[in-house]
């Protein structure tokens, strides 16, 4: 890091904070002590990229003319109003509310990111108390490599290309959205002309911008309604199982008990400290899995075809074989 | 560091410290997480800085001998940075985020103070909400109830439906603190009927019921900075070869480590409850092409045989 630098900048940001009219490159060049004994062609390349890199920080720069005569005389100035943190006020339980949300981000960048805002607010003077996190402690973590790049372009509204099951594709990002620990994108396809779902951990390289900034608009959107994809999916069958009692209370909150007279099946009906239910699953699912896995606490009385699943699993299991593939398991795609 | 992010920090410092008259090196230095050292690299910068001019009345007065024989900092003659920058995009919407997720997680009083104070912050940036976030937090009679015994510090009873186990249980319990894990709310609470650390994750929790008893103090409850399970020494490892269709828990569970085999995965994880691992197998059934410890196997296949017994299969 060079100080001369820093400081350099800082004083470019105050000279055209402080200027009434814009002021043009050689009145800066005077003004601004670190552009003090550059020649001409270093001064110009230092003084663009100290613009470059105020607009960076977020630094309004506006260019224009003093002059309705002259206008091709350019100079540059910082509207106060447009730089300035605007006057916000909070109450203690904001406040406090403010300090715990400093603490949430586990993604360095976004940690650093919430950091500097914080501490905007308090040279605003607002005072966030991070106390009240011993009790409470919310986190959200971005591990996955693609994510930062996505939350870039996302920003900026910029294309990105990567690569998603081995196809490559040229997305808008319209939105990312952190459900049960993992990301997931929803972007425009451009390449298939519609809106499609990307979960962030499998897309295997680093996406690309392609393209400008600011490239295209986002729709408004229901996010529920986007991730509705993840959410189990329907029921379209149902079956009568035979639950141990107090086991299975997965199982059970989905189920309505069944009176005894409905155990008429071929399958007999429910052992003793059983009770009955009826439970709705969705046949394209893992069903005989979710079943198999509480053992002997959960038989399966109907359908029959469900009833050969699971003992197919649970045989599979039993001899220790690989069999038949099942289905994933809810909620997974 | 670059330049960039110590220029961000000084437009920040300034009207902090106007704000803040004689702080303390270490505080400022704490809520702009930086060390000392760099903070008095900062103001040596700001020593030279001002209005155009040059002469001393222009620049920026820091009492530098009170800044190293006493650590406190007093900044004057810089009214023309008053008040810090705007937030940048990126940056509004980081504490945008952190606050959506305090609004998924929080109890009813919480989440009122995080809504509003998200609504100043969103009118003040002017953005859409481009970033959402899903916490699995439970129903809000159990966080709200939650929330009140940790206020009071009294022990609780929970209704309890334990997936790993496939049970619903009754723990009376000493709560610690609520924490998010991978995108979960959990409780973690001192277990009287276990006489230990034991973590509930809260959409699992059916119902709570206060009690009057104090809490008794356990120490801190173990930290998850480790990682998943890390904490637990008893934690043995398990690496289970898996067919295409076995594919799923590599993004389910945290993993020691993923290799690709054959179509498939081959997995290692770390186990501390047979009883978690007995389920796992069960779930994945012909999924599973070897387990190593083959002895990790044999539960699965003992609860297996049992339930082809009650098929009479």
């Amino acid at each position: 890091m060079s100080a001369r630098k820093s400081e350099r900048i800082m004083n470019l940001t105050i000279c055209l904070l402080m200027a009434r009219r814009f002021v043009e490159r050689e009145q800066i060049r005077q003004l601004v002590e670190g552009y003090h004994g550059l020649s001409d062609a270093a001064f110009e390349r230092t003084f663009e990229r100290d613009k470059e890199e105020l607009r960076t920080l977020g630094v309004p720069i506006e260019t224009g003319s003093n002059s309705a005569l002259f206008p091709d005389e350019v100079g540059y100035r910082i509207r106060r109003t447009d730089f300035e943190l605007p006057p916000l006020e909070f109450d203690a339980a904001e406040t406090a509310a403010l300090g715990l949300a400093s603490t949430v981000w586990e993604q360095a960048r976004l940690a650093d990111a919430t950091v500097r805002a914080v501490a905007k607010l308090r040279a605003a003077g607002v005072e966030p108390d991070a106390s009240r996190a011993a009790a409470l402690e919310a986190s959200v973590g971005a591990a996955e490599p693609a994510f930062e790049p996505l939350w870039q372009a996302l920003l900026a509204r910029t294309r990105v290309r990567f690569t998603y099951h081995g196809v490559v594709r040229v997305v808008e990002p319209w939105t990312l959205a952190y459900r049960r620990g993992a990301w997931y994108l929803v972007a425009f396809d451009t390449t298939r002309g519609e809106r499609r779902l990307f979960k962030v951990t499998r897309i295997s390289d680093a996406p690309a911008p392609v393209g400008r900034p600011g490239a295209y608009e986002i729709p408004a959107l229901d996010l529920a309604e986007s991730l509705a994809a993840l959410e189990p999916a329907p029921a379209t069958a149902e079956a009568l199982l035979a639950i141990a009692d107090a086991a299975a209370p997965d199982l059970r909150r989905r189920a309505t008990p069944a009176a005894a007279a409905a155990a008429h099946t071929p399958a007999g009906g429910a052992p003793p400290g059983y009770g009955l239910y009826r439970w709705p699953y969705a046949e394209d699912r893992d069903a005989a899995g979710e079943l198999a896995a509480h053992g002997a606490d959960v038989v399966v009385l109907a359908p029959p075809a469900l009833r050969d699943a699971v003992i197919a699993h649970l045989r599979a299991v039993a001899e220790g074989a690989a069999g038949a593939a099942p289905e994933r398991p809810e909620g997974q795609r | 560091m670059t330049s960039a992010a110590q220029v961000s920090r000084l437009l920040a410092l300034v009207p902090y410290l106007q704000q803040h008259p004689d702080a303390d090196v270490r505080t400022v230095a704490e809520v702009f997480q930086v060390t000392p050292r760099q903070l008095l690299a900062d103001l040596n910068v700001l020593w030279f800085c001002g209005l155009p001019g040059g002469t001393p009345g222009d620049l920026i007065e820091i009492d530098m001998d009170a800044v190293e024989a006493e650590g406190r900092i007093r900044l004057s003659n810089a009214d023309f940075l008053a008040r810090p920058l705007r937030f940048t995009l990126d940056e509004a919407m980081a504490l945008a985020v952190a606050l959506r997720a305090l609004l998924e997680f929080g109890d009813t009083a919480l989440r009122s103070a995080v809504a509003s104070a998200l609504a100043k912050i969103e009118a003040v940036v002017g953005t859409e909400p481009r970033v959402g976030v899903l916490l699995g937090g439970g129903a809000d009679a159990v966080r709200d109830a939650l929330a009140d015994a940790l206020a009071r510090g009294v022990a609780v009873r929970l209704e309890y439906n334990g997936a790993s186990r496939g049970a619903t249980t009754h723990p009376l319990v000493d709560p610690a603190r609520v924490a998010v894990r991978d995108g979960y709310s959990y409780l973690d609470a001192w277990s009287h009927d276990r006489g230990a650390w034991r973590t509930y994750r809260l959409d699992r929790i059916v119902a709570v019921t206060p009690t009057d008893r104090p809490v008794a103090d356990h120490g801190e409850p173990p930290g998850w900075a480790g990682g998943w399970l890390d904490h637990r020494p008893d934690a043995v490892e398990v690496t289970l070869t898996l067919a295409p269709a076995g594919r799923w828990i590599t993004e389910y569970y945290p993993l020691r480590s993923v290799e690709p085999a054959g179509d498939g995965v081959r997995a290692t994880l770390l186990v501390a409850d047979p009883v978690w691992l007995r389920r796992l197998l069960l779930r994945l059934g012909p999924a599973v092409l070897a387990v190593d410890p083959p002895e990790a196997a044999a539960s699965a296949r003992d609860a297996a045989r049992a339930a082809l017994a009650a098929y009479d299969a």
